[in-house]
């Protein structure tokens, strides 16, 4: 697993070798976790990759097969001691199809014993107050998850889960979604969210959870995500890029070449975070004289910010293939 | 455990439900009523009035103005049994029982209060439909020919609410039996094809050609206890195999629900 340095300060949640068997196949496979509290976390990976089981297993539904830790400083085999401390959305919105939607959160209120006048204010929240005394069955999809998260935040918890939340919503629904997650992880709250556009995530969350096959591929910032930032380098002719690869290979640089573009120009990309300085311009000056000096003309030198998506597509193949070996 | 069983009540208890609740209450005292005071004045000893056991004698005795409703009652005990199927397994397979059991995660809780919740429903519709086949009673009496004057006095009243106490007693035992046909099986097809079969037709059939089933199964002796006790199976002994029953259902059904994953 690529990590930052573990995590400072107080953590919303610390599991380890959390695992879940479901007959012979291992759903979460030894899962470790730190979130520091008060952070949006991204929590992604493909389909199958666990991320709904592990939050099922944070929430007491789903009882691990190993492992443990604690979630709000409390066991996770107790979630009686924390669970009133949490509001979560997993998987799709369940609620009483021949209720309203202010009834439903009523009545979630009433088994949590939660002062119900905080409802109005949640309905308000996710902007549902319009239709709250609607049935929940005439409620569109956006209008479901949207109750979800009210049904969530009835409590004013301290973590919030949630589980796709944008899953299967139009356009517009994402975008009001990704502001509503943004302004739900103000004020301290911390907030787990998986999902799998993660360009909604990179706008929106400031930590990353990376998850393929039950196991942590990185945790940490978003901006530590490794891949990030690319120096792409040019050169007008095949042989000039094959000179300059031995020219930065001294320079402990990973280098990738990219598709020859038709006019013969190759394409070459450098990674900075294995620089050692984290100046893109000086980096590229260096990079530049380092061509002069093996002859080679650069055609273009110029910084790509390499999309979230991107980069844990990466993640994602690596791990494929050290699985493979 | 209160916070739970008012949900439910929230849940179960609304304008809509209750014009139902009451609209069923009527009908089944209307096709009660007609039903038994027509069997019982035109064959008091012919088939029908042996299968419901209801006479002009037994209807203008004391009590007789909530005969109709035990009899009655007796065969609701099957409709009790699949509508509280429905209601929880929908709970379980549709994903509410997990909206639910993250704000009480404690399941033994939850679901004991969801059942008393059902229970205490239960005992609303069954007081109005006692009261409702009282009214029916009193209309169809002088139409076939019953006497009702020793309807009205403290015994009948006695007999009324011990009545509405027998008929509740089955109607919880119908209900934790279902809870747990509900909890073992969560799909509400595949939940109710269980308790169908099993409390219809594999009961009645084998009972036919195996007597002991008319005392041992459960459905049969649920349907003894509602009915106050039958050629087959006493009052008593029908509460006390009832309540038995009931207990192990209960616990079955507590033990597999805290056991097993919530994935719906």
């Amino acid at each position: 697993m690529r990590s930052c340095d573990p995590p400072t300060g107080d953590l919303a949640l610390s599991v380890r070798d959390l695992s879940k068997r479901y007959r012979n196949r291992m759903a979460v496979d030894g899962l470790s976790l730190d979130l520091p509290a008060g952070v949006v976390a991204g929590f992604v990976g493909p389909n199958g990759a666990g991320k709904t089981t592990t939050m099922a297993m944070l929430l007491g539904l789903v009882r691990p097969s190993g492992g443990g830790g604690a979630v709000l400083g409390q066991p996770l085999d107790h979630p009686v001691g924390y669970l009133h401390r949490v509001g979560a959305l997993i998987e799709s919105p369940a609620f009483y199809p021949a209720r309203s939607g202010r009834d439903n959160l009523r009545i979630l209120a009433t088994i949590a014993r939660l002062d119900p006048g905080r409802i109005p204010a949640v309905l308000d929240l996710v902007g549902l107050t319009d239709r709250a005394g609607d049935r929940f069955r005439s409620y569109s999809l956006g209008m479901k998850q949207r109750l979800g998260i009210a049904a969530a935040l009835l409590g004013d918890p301290e973590l919030l889960i949630l589980d796709e939340p944008a899953n299967g919503l139009d356009p517009e629904g994402v975008r009001d979604m990704r502001t509503l997650v943004a302004r739900l992880g103000q004020g301290g709250r911390t907030v787990l969210v998986s999902s799998h556009d993660l360009s909604e995530l990179e706008q929106v969350c400031d930590w990353l959870i990376l998850i393929d096959r039950g196991r942590s591929l990185y945790q940490g910032p978003t901006a530590g995500l490794p891949g990030g930032a690319t120096l792409i380098l040019r050169t007008r002719r095949p042989e000039e890029a094959a000179r300059l690869r031995p020219a930065l290979a001294g320079t402990g640089l990973r280098i990738s070449a990219l598709d020859q573009a038709g006019d013969g120009a190759t394409e070459l990309e450098v990674a900075m975070e294995d620089a050692d300085c984290a100046d893109p311009a000086a980096l590229a000056a260096r990079i530049n004289r380092l061509a002069f000096d093996a002859g080679v003309v650069l055609a273009g030198l110029a910084p790509r910010r390499r999309s979230l998506e991107d980069r844990y597509l990466d993640l994602i193949k690596n791990d494929l293939v050290k699985g493979d070996r | 455990m209160t916070h739970v069983v008012r949900a439910e009540l929230l849940r179960l208890v609304h304008r809509r439900s209750g014009l139902g609740l009451l609209a069923a209450s009527a009908l089944f005292a209307a096709v009660i009523g007609l039903s038994i005071y027509a069997g019982a004045a035109d064959t008091p000893t012919g088939p029908a009035a042996r299968r419901s056991g209801a006479s002009v004698a037994s209807l203008s005795g004391t009590g007789g103005g909530t005969e109709a409703f035990v009899v009655g009652a007796s065969f609701v005990g099957f409709f009790v049994f699949v509508t509280v199927i429905a209601l929880m397994a929908s709970d379980l397979s549709g994903g509410t029982f997990r909206t639910l059991a993250q704000r009480e995660p404690r399941r033994a809780r939850l679901l004991a209060g969801k059942l008393a919740g059902v229970l205490m429903v239960a005992a609303g519709v069954v007081v109005a439909a006692e009261t409702l086949t009282f009214v029916a009673s009193l209309a169809l009496a002088p139409i076939y020919d019953v006497p009702t004057a020793g309807w009205i006095s403290l015994a009948s009243l006695s007999q009324a609410a011990a009545d509405a106490g027998t008929v509740l007693a089955g109607v919880a035992g119908w209900s934790v039996f279902a809870t747990l046909v509900a909890v073992v099986f969560r799909s509400v097809p595949v939940a109710l094809a269980a308790g169908f079969g099993w409390a219809g037709p594999f009961e009645n059939i084998v009972s036919e050609s195996w007597s002991p089933g008319y005392r041992w199964f459960p459905g049969q002796v649920l349907a003894a206890l509602i009915r106050g006790g039958n050629a087959e199976l006493g009052r008593g002994r029908a509460a006390v195999t009832a309540a038995a029953y009931a207990a192990v259902a209960g616990a079955a059904a507590l033990w597999v629900l805290c056991r097993r994953d919530v994935t719906a």
